[in-house]
């Protein structure tokens, strides 16, 4: 019933809440709601909804993790205005449990989606072409890579 | 340690993610009216790049202004007993017209654009104050040191008008920085005119590149600012965990200096006698190490049985701590800060700190404010008004503080702390308890992010030598009230003593 919160080492405002409990469960709850809003809203399929979920999941996730840089707040004097939210998460280490939950999710998300929707193209396309885009976008190798000066400083 | 029930966090990121999903959608829309609408400010660049300011202008605003309406989302079935107020005063910077004494003075405001600007009125409520720094009542207008600050301001003036090298010394200052070093029991002091400034200029003279700064995770933030401008590298180690510490000491005394790996020039970790959001006294026994740096800021003159500090609280020798820091704005009622340490390291900083070459000397009134506080605590005045203060800010903590937790309330902090936190969590019940407890009559201060992690917002209570029983009692009954109705009694309320009594005669 009761979790502890313990204080992180994590000085960078825009990422240190990641560190608390509670933010996983809350991450594929929402998912799950988003997912049942769907259903009620179109009135489509289930597997259709899947894929619209996963879809919105990686517009979203792509623009505030991989595409905004820097961070809300103006007192910590730019220091992370180059990185990226993914960068800056763990303080740039790789290969932590919350990159690889992050990492995880969408690969799910893929999986259920396919299978809902019996692997039938054009859903199997986007779909496929969203989750790879997004399992690249965080490999340790892709830290701070910008391909063709996409997303660089002026 | 907190511990926070599960559902609590659920609901609380929720809340905040549906925040921070209306503010990116209002600013998506911001952006097409602005590129629809022509703008005179050609050749001019943007003040703040696009996210930068995102928190101040969306979340923060919000959370004044429509955390109302969420609120009565999260808490429907209380929705009846949840009055609007006509004039919703919002919680954060409210103007006060009297000395931060134990009652004091809060003018009142009111909106006609929904809380986006406010217009102060000539009302005035009187209000418990539990949220000024006042631990020992020094705030309000003093027997012993209010003419002998009167007298001074006569004397000399109320600005010194310079630095302290060049004519900004007097008879005052000097006797100050005696006083104050023979208070802490060390060898010499300096003093300076802003608290603040006396981290964030002392740290860059003391550290250069190539030392290494362990600083703990939830230190104040002009400790940050200093250890930032001094170029030395930070490591950080768990809030108050030795173990941690003494992990994070031996894998940078191995490593040494990031790209070369030499030894270290210099090593110092900077810890905090009482933590202001935590409440929680620093562990200093198990942490000395290397050169250790203590900011005293809210221990000093609070805690300790002569209020000398945590380290006389902690039975720890003053020669072990190298630096010790303070500032005279809690205790003392008055203004600026110190540093306490050996001779020949404050005869350093007299010719090499900037907040002493530069900056103007503290003002005189209020060095003779501090003097003549020193003199109340320890008892020089003749009376003993001193030791009857720290007596009362000791009872008066404890008292509240037990109470609180018997009424389930999570309370932080540890014993002995006049400064304790009560949980709030969600970002909606931050403006509900202060406005309630502001139509009750006490003015509490609500600390949310980013002065505190995301999920745990606070209400930070500082209790003051100056509130008397009766004042506690009604404080009591005024949050415990306030807690039903917001639903912040996180915990079990231990059943009164006298019902316990009453059950087990019936049982008889």
């Amino acid at each position: 019933m009761y979790v502890k919160a313990v204080p992180t080492t994590d000085l960078n405002r825009n990422t240190e809440w990641f560190t608390y409990p509670g933010v996983w469960t809350t991450y594929i709850l929402i998912l799950f709601f988003s997912w049942l809003i769907v259903l009620s809203l179109f009135g489509c399929s289930s597997g259709m909804a899947w894929t619209i979920v996963h879809l919105a999941h990686f517009l979203v996730t792509y623009q505030f993790f991989h595409w905004k840089k820097g961070t809300p707040f103006a007192d910590d004097q730019g220091i992370y205005n180059r990185l990226t939210w993914w960068e800056q998460i763990d303080n740039g280490k790789q290969l932590t449990r919350n990159r690889k939950f992050l990492t995880v999710v969408p690969v799910v998300l893929y999986l259920i989606a396919s299978h809902t929707t019996d692997y039938e193209n054009p859903m199997l396309f986007f779909n496929t072409l969203a989750v790879f885009i997004l399992v690249v976008a965080k490999f340790p190798n892709m830290h701070k890579v910008r391909i063709f000066g996409i997303n660089a400083d002026h | 340690m907190i511990a926070i029930p599960y559902l609590t966090a659920l609901t609380t990121y929720f809340s905040y993610g549906l925040l921070f999903a209306f503010g990116q959608l209002r600013d998506f829309f911001r952006k097409f009216i602005d590129w629809w609408s022509s703008n005179n400010l050609q050749g001019y660049a943007p003040i703040c790049l696009g996210l930068e300011d995102f928190y101040i202008r969306r979340l923060y605003l919000r959370i004044q202004i429509k955390a109302s309406n969420q609120y009565l989302i999260i808490h429907s079935e209380k929705a009846s007993e949840f009055e609007y107020a006509s004039g919703d005063w919002d919680c954060f910077g409210r103007p006060i017209s009297s000395a931060p004494d134990a009652w004091f003075d809060v003018v009142e405001r009111f909106s006609n654009d929904n809380n986006k600007t406010l217009t102060r009125t000539t009302k005035i409520s009187r209000c418990l104050n539990l949220g000024s720094y006042n631990y020992l009542g020094f705030a309000a207008s003093d027997e012993y040191c209010t003419p002998r600050a009167i007298e001074s301001l006569k004397r000399y003036s109320p600005s010194t008008c310079s630095s302290r090298v060049d004519g900004g010394t007097t008879a005052l200052h000097n006797k100050l920085e005696k006083c104050v070093a023979n208070f802490i029991g060390k060898p010499a002091a300096i003093v300076f005119g802003m608290g603040y400034v006396t981290n964030s200029a002392i740290l860059p003279v003391l550290m250069g590149k190539g030392g290494l700064i362990i600083s703990d995770s939830l230190n104040h933030n002009s400790i940050v600012n200093g250890a930032r401008g001094s170029g030395a590298t930070i490591r950080v180690f768990q809030h108050n965990t030795p173990a941690h510490l003494e992990e994070v000491l031996r894998e940078q005394i191995a490593e040494g200096q990031p790209r070369t790996h030499r030894p270290w020039k210099k090593i110092m970790v900077i810890v905090e006698g009482i933590y202001s959001m935590e409440g929680e006294l620093c562990k200093l026994p198990e942490i000395i190490a290397a050169y250790t740096y203590l900011d005293e800021a809210h221990s000093i003159g609070a805690v300790g049985k002569t209020g000398r500090g945590v380290c006389e609280l902690l039975g720890v020798d003053t020669a072990d701590v190298d630096i010790m820091m303070g500032t005279f704005t809690k205790s003392f009622g008055s203004c600026g800060g110190y540093i306490a340490g050996s001779k020949e390291l404050i005869q350093y900083l007299k010719y090499t700190c900037p907040a002493h070459l530069y900056a103007t000397s503290i003002s005189p009134p209020a060095a003779q404010q501090i003097i003549s506080s020193i003199k109340v605590i320890l008892g020089e005045d003749g009376t003993n008004r001193g030791a009857q203060k720290l007596l009362r800010i000791r009872e008066n903590s404890n008292f509240f503080r037990s109470e609180l937790q018997k009424m389930g309330f999570e309370v932080l902090g540890d014993n002995d702390s006049p400064v304790m936190p009560i949980m709030l969590y969600n970002p909606a019940k931050i403006p509900a308890f202060s406005r309630e407890c502001l139509k009750q009559n006490v003015a509490v201060v609500t600390v949310a992010f980013p002065a505190t992690p995301l999920l745990l917002a606070r209400a930070r209570i500082c209790i003051s030598a100056s509130h008397t029983k009766e004042d506690l009692v009604q404080a009591l009954e005024v949050i415990s009230r306030v807690g039903d109705l917001v639903g912040i009694k996180y915990f079990p309320a231990e059943p009164n003593k006298q019902e316990q009594d009453e059950s087990l005669k019936k049982l008889d």
